[in-house]
């Protein structure tokens, strides 16, 4: 069989390439995912990983078993098939191994979705987010303005309007959101952190991340809320902590002068 | 027997003199096979108005920052398309197909409740209007996607008319697919011939049954939520008011009918597949009981899975759903390996229905493996709402419907029309659609996990090459388009010149009950019924030498001839 030979060792082929090159971080070894800039993202892209393998093994003997049978058992004389009905062996064993294939996805799917569900009590910085038709605003309530009730707010305008609303947050220190909606659902979604919670009226959500890299990326509103839903962008910058405390003092200072005019 | 004439075909002669009377005839019969020409049609109608609006979507989508449609009509669109694909499109083709079929593989004479059939149709047809009609109406149609969240749907977010002739119009075309659903309930459970048990019957019947069930559970659920919305938007009730928890109220009851929804379009499509492998790989079907007891596991558990179209909300049991959606790929893969063990050593045939029915398995199949990506809360929070959910619904869902609904025509056709359409034009047909198919939304489960978000109509912050994924989705959903005018050709060719057939089963190989009446079926579907002694009654009919399941253990036969066919001539013979 040839034929045989030459598929199995196709797929062999691909597999170590898959297998190889896993240790590798590039686009191609992400499945297209962009490169995780929190520790959470980076357990997601594993898992993510792990259910693909998993996924097209199963997808690669199904479609091979169709193939197969559409390339080799195609009509060739007038002899009649095995008029073949049942067979229990075969359709035991192909109902119990789905079983254990679910199983193991099961267990890790549980055990990433507890740590990245995971909120810790005592978070360094506290993010409010405020989801409106069509921007964000940002708010952050541990830092306070020097002569008002108010604390560092960034607001923005949609996409071709006029800036973006800008996220700022620090690496390596645990950042909570809190999402809040002023009209309709929306969600909050950064390609980046491989992650998207949805901003719901009078349904308050939280999350918590740690960034691992510092850099500017863009943030969507990924749940339809009306005319501009795809214009609702924001921008996210990711800093150092020293960065990050420096942003907000000068912040600090400049909306307190702006609101006492 | 030779007292009886030559059977009367569908129409009886004196009312076919003049055209207007055929529509006429049409639109009063209560004819099941009539009104499922009737519910295959108008489907179809809306099928392309569909398409129409997605080829529009994909012109916008060629660049990231395009105006060919404005936010507003973009919004229009994909709402509008979602909608007619999902309920006015799959669902009443279930039926249309349902009301051709049903009756003839139980062998009754029609549907039990045949004038609530008609009215059905009427219905579901003028529901649909409504729908379409909403274009018209100032401030344009329902823009606030099909699965309509709160309160964007409110008076307040949607003033136009035009939303609540969305909901109208669905609540209208809803009844009569509930009654639609008691129609074919009580049909299969009252009126069996004589010896078709429950464990004979074609699965096409088991699945049809199984989907009126849901549609029971499911799409009352549905009525009542949208006439709820209604009162909210009309008469001021405060239901899915933000206030009273009102947004995440309505995601769970859309939802409930939500999920079994897409069960209820995919079961019956199923169902066509399962009727077609074992006539084309002159085998009989792998598992036939196994099969009926995958199919109930997986209308049972798609009633317990609705919120995982919910997991970023943050209110819902994360790990029970998750793990619910992750069963049902227990049933779902024993139906793979029966399908596949139907076609394993046979001699397979790739007639038109066969090529669509395997393309329909190989489409349907990266369906599955992505939806079992997300059934995992942690990846679906990183691709939810992206246009990897769009690809990978799309081939789960358009990819069934489709390639199964099409294997379904060719297969069916001589048994509605009385010819064979042309086995070449359907062959180029499939392979058109295929590779559009693939093309369209293969490269999109890319362009999702990049970052481009549903349900926008443009993506100006992402990197290029989404924009090439998107050039090459548009080019793809061209070629897709073409396949369907192929279609249109090939119905105008196979009219004008087609074969007529005269055989009761031109397959040579079929066999449910549909098979053993002439081509179209009398009136009343039967002059006579065979004896009913297993699920393969029409097979027994015409070849009563050949020995199949475990007494052709060791026997060496030969493939039937369609002229070696005991009665296959019908009355004639």
């Amino acid at each position: 069989m040839r034929v045989a030979r030459t598929l199995g060792m196709t797929v062999a082929l691909v597999l170590s390439v898959l297998v190889l090159t896993g240790c590798a971080n590039d686009t191609f070894t992400r499945l297209g995912f962009p490169n995780p800039i929190t520790e959470q993202g980076k357990t997601v892209v594993t898992l993510w990983q792990g259910s693909w393998i998993a996924g097209l093994l199963v997808g690669a003997l199904i479609w091979g078993l169709i193939l197969w049978a559409v390339i080799f058992h195609r009509k060739r004389g007038n002899r009649l098939p095995p008029q073949t009905r049942y067979n229990m062996p075969i359709e035991i064993t192909f109902t119990t191994v789905p079983f254990i294939l679910i199983a193991i996805l099961f267990y890790y799917t549980a055990k990433d979705e507890n740590y990245i569900d995971n909120i810790s009590p005592h978070p360094q910085v506290i993010v409010d987010v405020l989801g409106f038709q069509w921007s964000w605003q940002f708010n952050y309530p541990q830092y306070h303005l020097l002569n008002s009730k108010g604390s560092v707010t960034n607001v923005g305008d949609m996409w071709g309007e006029g800036p973006l609303p800008v996220l700022e947050i620090p690496t390596n220190e645990t950042v909570e959101f809190n999402l809040s909606s002023a009209d309709v659902v929306h969600a909050f979604w950064v390609p980046e952190f491989l992650f998207k919670r949805d901003v719901i009226p009078d349904h308050p959500n939280h999350f918590q991340i740690t960034a691992t890299q510092t850099g500017t990326f863009i943030g969507h509103c990924s749940e339809l809320c009306g005319l501009y839903h795809s214009r609702m962008l924001f921008t996210v910058k990711v800093v150092t902590p020293q960065q990050f405390q420096a942003y907000m003092a000068a912040e600090q200072a400049e909306q307190s002068s702006g609101s006492t005019q | 027997m030779s007292t009886i004439e030559h059977p009367v075909i569908g129409i009886p002669q004196s009312r076919t003199e003049r055209k207007g009377s055929i529509l006429a005839y049409w639109l009063s019969s209560t004819d099941h096979k009539i009104i499922g020409h009737l519910y295959l049609i108008t489907s179809f109608f809306f099928f392309l108005c569909a398409g129409v609006m997605a080829l529009l979507m994909r012109v916008q989508l060629l660049g990231p920052d395009q105006h060919f449609v404005s936010d507003q009509q973009y919004n229009e669109l994909f709402t509008m398309h979602g909608t007619l694909m999902l309920l006015l499109f799959a669902t009443p083709l279930f039926v249309g197909f349902a009301n051709e079929l049903i009756p003839l593989q139980i062998g009754a004479p029609d549907v039990a409740f045949p004038r609530l059939n008609l009215l059905s149709y009427y219905l579901f047809t003028f529901g649909g209007l409504i729908l379409l009609a909403s274009f018209l109406s100032p401030g344009g149609s329902a823009s606030f996607g099909w699965y309509a969240y709160s309160p964007l749907t409110s008076a307040i977010y949607s003033p136009g008319i035009g939303a609540d002739m969305w909901i109208m119009g669905l609540v209208l075309s809803g009844f009569g697919t509930i009654l639609g659903g008691v129609n074919f309930v009580t049909t299969i459970f009252c009126m069996r011939a004589p010896g078709m048990t429950m464990f004979r019957m074609p699965i096409f019947t088991w699945n049809a049954l199984l989907t009126s069930m849901l549609i029971l559970m499911a799409f009352p659920v549905l009525a009542a939520a949208l006439l709820v919305l209604e009162i909210d938007r009309r008469l001021g009730a405060h239901v899915f008011d933000a206030a009273s928890g009102g947004a995440i109220l309505w995601q769970n009851l859309f939802w409930f009918f939500g999920h079994p929804e897409v069960y209820i379009l995919a079961l019956p499509f199923f169902g066509i597949a399962t009727e077609i492998f074992p006539v084309f790989s002159h085998k009989p079907l792998f598992g036939y009981k196994t099969l009926i007891a995958a199919t109930i596991s997986i209308a049972g558990l798609s009633m317990t899975v609705w919120a995982h179209h919910m997991f970023t909300t943050g209110a819902v049991l994360l790990p029970f759903f998750s793990f619910m959606t992750f069963l049902i790929a227990v049933p779902t893969g024993v139906k793979f390996f029966n399908w596949v063990g139907t076609m394993w050593k046979g001699q397979l045939t790739f007639e038109p229905p066969m090529l669509f029915a395997v393309g329909f398995l190989v489409v349907f199949l990266f369906g599955g493996i992505t939806g079992i990506i997300l059934a995992s809360p942690p990846l679906d929070f990183a691709v939810s709402d992206s246009y990897f959910v769009v690809a990978h619904f799309h081939y789960v869902l358009a990819g069934t419907v489709l390639f199964a609904m099409f294997a379904g025509f060719f297969f069916w056709w001589p048994k509605m029309t009385g010819k064979m359409l042309n086995s070449r034009l359907g062959k180029v047909q499939f392979w058109l659609m295929f590779i559009g198919f693939n093309m369209t939304f293969l490269v999109q489960h890319w362009a999702g996990v990049e970052g481009q978000v549903r349900r926008t109509a443009n993506y100006p912050d992402l990197p290029g090459n989404v924009t090439t994924l998107n050039i090459i989705s548009s080019v793809g959903s061209w070629i897709l388009a073409l396949s369907i005018l192929v279609f249109f050709w090939n119905m105008y060719v196979t009219w004008r010149y087609g074969e007529t057939v005269t055989e009761e089963d031109p397959w040579g190989f079929c066999s449910s009950l549909e098979w053993a009446t002439s081509c179209p079926p009398p009136r009343h579907n039967f002059y006579r019924i065979p004896r009913i002694r297993s699920e393969r009654p029409a097979f027994e009919a015409h070849y009563p030498d050949i020995k199949w399941g475990r007494e052709s253990q060791g026997l060496e036969q030969e493939i039937p001839t369609l002229e070696s066919a005991v009665g296959n001539r019908g009355l004639e013979a």
